[in-house]
């Protein structure tokens, strides 16, 4: 079920006040972040971030068209190797 | 055989099932263009007036997007999750279920008919 309009998209306020400030700067620096589902608001395009993913940061550059999408949907969390043994080995 | 929309000839059965035959027409949106254009949804489709599928399609035209225009539609929005490399974009180019199905069992509309792998748990059995 998708989330109450009444609430708005839910945007990490740490994450937030860090993109205005780098805004205000003018820095380009990457904003190291463990907050997967924050929302990308219009705000954050063209920032840098770096999105955990349980293990490592990941580099996640915003484009315009993912505005509306969570944070941790470009930092995947499962690394699938692949089935199977005996003939790859 | 009436013709709406260029290609689409929805054979001689009652309009308001006739009109599901075009792609992205479905039941209710069927009924909504039978009441929207005037026309009797139990009439057959091959009694339809000129005038009737005229105005069919003109609703069509102007307030639904359906066949090509809507796959192609349908088709951007998957490319779109594709490029900016989101989670359901990759799950979309893995041919893998989207929205957080399991794959452990079932799944076999996104993964195909089943490959039987040799050696796993139950393969004899099968036999």
């Amino acid at each position: 079920m998708s989330r109450s309009l009444k609430k708005g998209p839910y945007v990490d306020p740490k994450v937030y006040m860090k993109v205005q400030k780098q805004q205000e700067s003018g820095g380009s620096e990457p904003i190291k972040t463990w907050a997967r589902a924050c929302t990308i608001v219009p705000e954050f395009v063209g920032v840098v971030f770096m999105v955990h993913n349980g293990k490592a940061h990941i580099k996640v550059q915003v484009t315009e068209d993912m505005v509306g999408h969570k944070l941790g949907e470009f930092a995947p969390t499962r690394t699938f190797r692949g089935h199977g043994g005996k003939g790859k080995r | 055989m009436p013709r709406l929309l260029g290609v689409d000839i929805p054979n001689d059965k009652k309009t308001h099932i006739s009109l599901t035959y075009l792609y992205g027409v479905g039941h209710n949106v069927a009924r909504e263009l039978c009441h929207k254009a005037g026309v009797d949804p139990v009439k057959k489709a091959r009694d339809l007036a000129e005038d009737e599928l005229g105005r069919l399609a003109a609703l069509l035209e102007r307030d639904y997007v359906v066949e090509g225009p809507l796959r192609r539609q349908t088709a951007q929005s998957i490319s779109r999750l594709r490029d900016i490399g989101s989670y359901r974009g990759l799950r979309h180019r893995r041919g893998l279920p989207v929205r957080g199905q399991r794959t452990k069992t079932n799944a076999r509309t996104r993964k195909g008919p089943k490959k039987t792998v040799a050696g796993k748990k139950g393969v004899k059995d099968l036999r």
